[in-house]
Parts: C-alpha cells; structure tokens; sequence
C-alpha cells in the first residue's frame, strides 16, 4: 500500500466537527407565487396547460420544460380538489434518520385535470390502498393557510 | 476524425463502513498510487489532466474543487471537478483525449460518507424548496414511491426485489473489496424493517467510504504504458427532470437515454447479444430490475423473472454485479459509477480472481447519481 506510516490504534483515530448554519430565502418566483396565493386566498389548486403539447403543470409553471412554451394567464386553470392515487408509501424514518413511532404516509396523487403528480401527505388509511383510487385534497382552514404547499393538510381515501 | 481512449491503470482504496484512520486525501492519495502504479506513470511528467466528481454538500467543504489536485499530483496541471457522478466525469477525460486536447488524464471519485453526520438532511435539500421539501419527508420515500409504483404496474414483484438483495450480497463475497458481503437468504431481506414500504432497510444499499481513480490515455500513447488497456467504447449521459411532479415514475428514462447514446458511440445494435455482463445502478433493489430494463438488456417487465431464474447471477446468461453492487460493495455517493466500471475493467482483464467471469469480452456500467435525482451515466468497455 502507499501509505508507510498507518494508525495502529483506533485511540490514535482523531475527528473535528464543523458546522455550518445555511439558511436561505427561495423566491417562489412568477407562476410559483400565483399558484401559492390561489392556495391561501381560494383554496384551490391550480395548473397551466401547455398550449404546444397539452400537458398540464401542477403546480402551475411559467413554462413546458417538454418544448419549453410560455405558458401565459390563459394556460392557468383549477384542478382536483379530487384526484387518482398514482403510487403510496409509509414511511418509518425521519430526517435524522431515525425511526418512527408510527408511519408518515405519502402519496402521488394526479389531480383531477393534472397531467402531473403531486407528492404529499396522505391520511393514515384505515384500509387497504390501491393505485388508482380516488383521493381527495384536505385544505386547512382559511385562517391557517400562509401560503404553503402545506396549506394542503393532507389527502384522503373517497 | 476522434481518437479511440483507454483505460490503462485503475486504484482504489477501501471499501469500508467507515475508515477513521483515513483523511479523504489519504484515501484517494492512497487509491493515485495503486492506479499510477497500475499503468506505469509518473503522474507529473505523463497525465495532462485531472478529472474528480464531487459534490460540496457531500464534502462539507464549499468550493471543494479547490481541494482536488494535491493528493493526485495535478498541482499546476490542468484540472477541474464535475458535480455530477464518477461516469460524468469518465465521460469529461474520455472527452479531453477523444478530441485530441490531451493524451492522458486521470478521473477519481471518492466517498467518505462515515464522515457526513446528516446525510439524509443534505438529500432532502436538494428537492425543490417550494413545493417538495416544506413536507420535510425523508427522502428514501421517492424510492417508496417508485417501488410500489413498478410493484402497481407489474414490473417486478416484492420477493423478485429480495432476490436482488441476495445475489449482490453473496456475489460480494468473492469480493475482498465489498464492504457489505453476506450469505443470505430472501426471508431476513423482506422481514427487515421498513424504511418506505415495500422498501425495507436491507433493499436499500448502506454507504461506504472509499475512493477509486482510474488512468486513461488514447490508444498510441496506451502502448507505451506496461498496463492491459480496456477500450472505452462507447459513454452517454442523460437527465430526466429534477421536478418530482413531472419526472417519469415507472421506467428510468434517463437510463434508456444514456444507454442509447452510449450504445451508438459504441455501434451496439443489439445490447442483450453484444453485452456479455453489466455493473449497473442497484442503490435500492428494485432499481437494479428497472435500471436493466431501461438499459435494454432484458424484455420490460422480464428482469425481475430472469433474476429469481438465476440468469443473472454469476454463472448465469447475463450476469449482473458480479461484484456484488451497491448493495454488497456499499454505496459510494460520486464513486458509485466508477465502482460499477472497476468491476468491468477488472473483468475484462481477467483480474476479478474468485468472481472471474468466464465470458468477459464487453462490459456495461449503469451509474445512477441517486435521490432525488434523474441523472444516469452508461459505459461500455471492451478488452
């Protein structure tokens, strides 16, 4: 080997610890703020269908990232609040990697009118899910919406 | 009219769980010198450049291209870093020579993930900070959603999953580099805890420190060189989207893609009858069933039956990860691809020892560069 003079002991096997505090402002940007006020003030969810390749963004978009066309006012419209369960998951660990006490459940669920997926929360099922059942958006209440994807609470088995 | 380019020397240092005796620069220091030894080169008089994929985030150092050249010899040489996978950065060197800038030039990738306290964290902030990473989900739930989304389809079923996880394991084995060898069975893999159902813990592969440089050169300037040149045939690389929303759920297309391109660099028409064995992407189980047939070595939706037939084992019609794959060698983070490819370089020169292949005459290796990415890179070599 190339190294002539290893460690032998694992005490002799020293660390430093560094750290670092990132924290950022992320601009939601043209269509990202459109779509977050409609969230907050109507409760809805809307989408911007591509005039060039009919594929509809949810969330809205600024532009087709298939033929990148501008999608304008005109290309926003409502979708869901219903909605297909495309594929689930419970998920048993957490951001520090550490597991649980009981599932966080995901979903991707394609709204109603959506040509895309959105990943989130799903409500604890009570029975068994399947692919393709219809699911439906749970908004939280008017008062407590800021303006966040989680303004969405969950969704939840028709 | 391009040139065709060589591997000529490979080195690696590891694979372990972890190496607390070993700083990254020691490790790839260590890795240099096999590989320089390997074919014959004084790094400072013979390689014009120098090639590493890394990732700041995975380093804990900002601007971590700065601190690539010292430990390999390329102070005041040419040299810069991809952030993308080790096969990416293959593809950068394969470049510099194919078109004549350079004659010689080295590529490494390292991982020393014992040393990165909050991996998943860093993982999860490489979603989109709007619409995805507000749900603060642990990532592994992408590959949650992407299995039981295969499992939905039909491609592949849980216990087809399993197998994959038994295969690496015991082909690892035979490996004196793997990390996470073990003999076993089907059963302890479907009842180990889950991270995402149907995802358990042992379906998804554990990281691993280790770095790995491999030495090319264009073939006149290969003669030179005491090593067994490998022939770089053909490479490719292809993203998908980043959005989860839109990204393709149930095959990997950027798999497909950068085959294809690799493919047609390398004139392979028929990938299933001119590829004799691949190393290809297996950081979670299924991924190894969906990565084949992406790569069009198996039929869509056959991979997981050809898997419990055996074809894929050792012995079998086309083996796969004879080394034993992310989920026997370990993960890599940026080093898996070149992981993948010094399975297929060792085997082409007839160096794998216990787990020599005994038809070993062209060679696939799959990088996938993991989650949440769609981001594929594909080799092919030949001896």
């Amino acid at each position: 080997m190339s190294l002539l003079n290893n460690l032998e002991h694992p005490t002799d096997a020293r660390i430093w610890r560094g750290d670092l505090p990132v924290y950022h402002r992320y601009t939601a940007g043209v269509a990202g703020e459109k779509f977050l006020r409609a969230l907050k003030d109507q409760g809805a969810v809307y989408g911007t269908r591509c005039p060039t390749c009919g594929y509809v963004y949810v969330p809205a978009r600024l532009y087709c990232e298939r033929d990148a066309t501008h999608l304008d006012d005109s290309t926003w419209a409502p979708v869901g609040p219903a909605g297909a369960l495309v594929s689930f998951s419970a998920v048993w660990v957490d951001l520090d990697g550490k597991r649980l006490d009981a599932p966080q459940w995901v979903g991707l669920v394609r709204l109603k009118g959506a040509s895309s997926v959105l990943m989130h929360y799903l409500q604890t099922p009570t029975g068994a899910l399947h692919a393709g059942m219809t699911v439906q958006a749970v908004l939280k209440p008017a008062n407590e919406r800021v303006g966040s994807i989680t303004d969405i609470a969950y969704f939840k088995p028709l | 009219m391009n040139r065709t380019v060589d591997i000529v020397g490979v080195g690696w240092s590891g694979f372990g769980s972890i190496t607390p005796d070993l700083s990254y620069k020691e490790m790839i220091f260590q890795a240099a010198t096999r590989a320089y030894a390997d074919a014959g080169i004084d790094p400072r008089n013979d390689a014009q450049g120098f090639v590493t994929a890394a990732e700041d985030y995975h380093e804990g150092t900002s601007i971590f291209d700065e601190y690539t050249p010292d430990q390999l010899g390329a102070v005041l040489r040419p040299m810069h870093t991809i952030t993308g996978d080790g096969l990416h950065a293959l593809a950068a060197a394969y470049m510099n020579i194919a078109s004549g800038l350079m004659n010689v030039v080295v590529v490494e990738a390292h991982s020393k993930a014992s040393n990165i306290l909050t991996l998943d964290h860093i993982t999860a902030f490489a979603e989109d900070p709007t619409f995805e990473r507000p749900l603060a989900i642990n990532p592994v739930a992408l590959a949650g959603l992407e299995m039981q989304r295969g499992l939905d389809a039909g491609r592949y079923t849980v216990e087809q999953c399993a197998q994959v996880v038994v295969k690496n394991k015991n082909n690892a084995l035979a490996n004196p580099a793997a990390a996470y060898a073990a003999a076993i069975g089907k059963k302890p893999v479907l009842e180990a805890q889950p991270l995402a159902t149907p995802l358990t813990r042992l379906m998804a592969a554990s990281h691993a420190d280790g770095a790995i440089v491999f030495v090319l050169a264009d073939s006149d300037t290969a003669k030179r060189f005491k090593g067994k040149p490998v022939r770089v045939r053909g490479i490719g690389w292809a993203n998908d989207t980043p959005a989860l929303d839109s990204r393709e759920w149930l095959d990997a297309k950027y798999a497909r893609k950068a085959a294809e391109m690799a493919y047609r660099v390398a004139q392979i028409r028929h990938p299933r009858g001119e590829i004799d064995f691949a190393e290809v992407d297996d950081t979670f189980a299924y991924k190894e069933l969906q990565h084949l047939e992406a790569l069009q070595l198996t039929e869509p939706g056959q991979a997981g039956a050809l898997t419990e037939q055996g074809a894929t084992e050792r012995a079998g019609a086309l083996p796969v990860n004879p080394s034993g794959g992310g989920l026997g060698v370990g993960s890599l983070l940026d080093a898996n691809g070149l992981a993948r490819a010094l399975e297929v370089v060792l085997q082409l020169r007839g160096e794998a020892g216990a787990r020599q292949l005994h038809k070993a005459n062209t060679g696939l290796a799959f990088a996938w560069r993991g989650l949440p990415t769609t981001s594929g890179a594909a080799v092919v070599l030949s001896n």
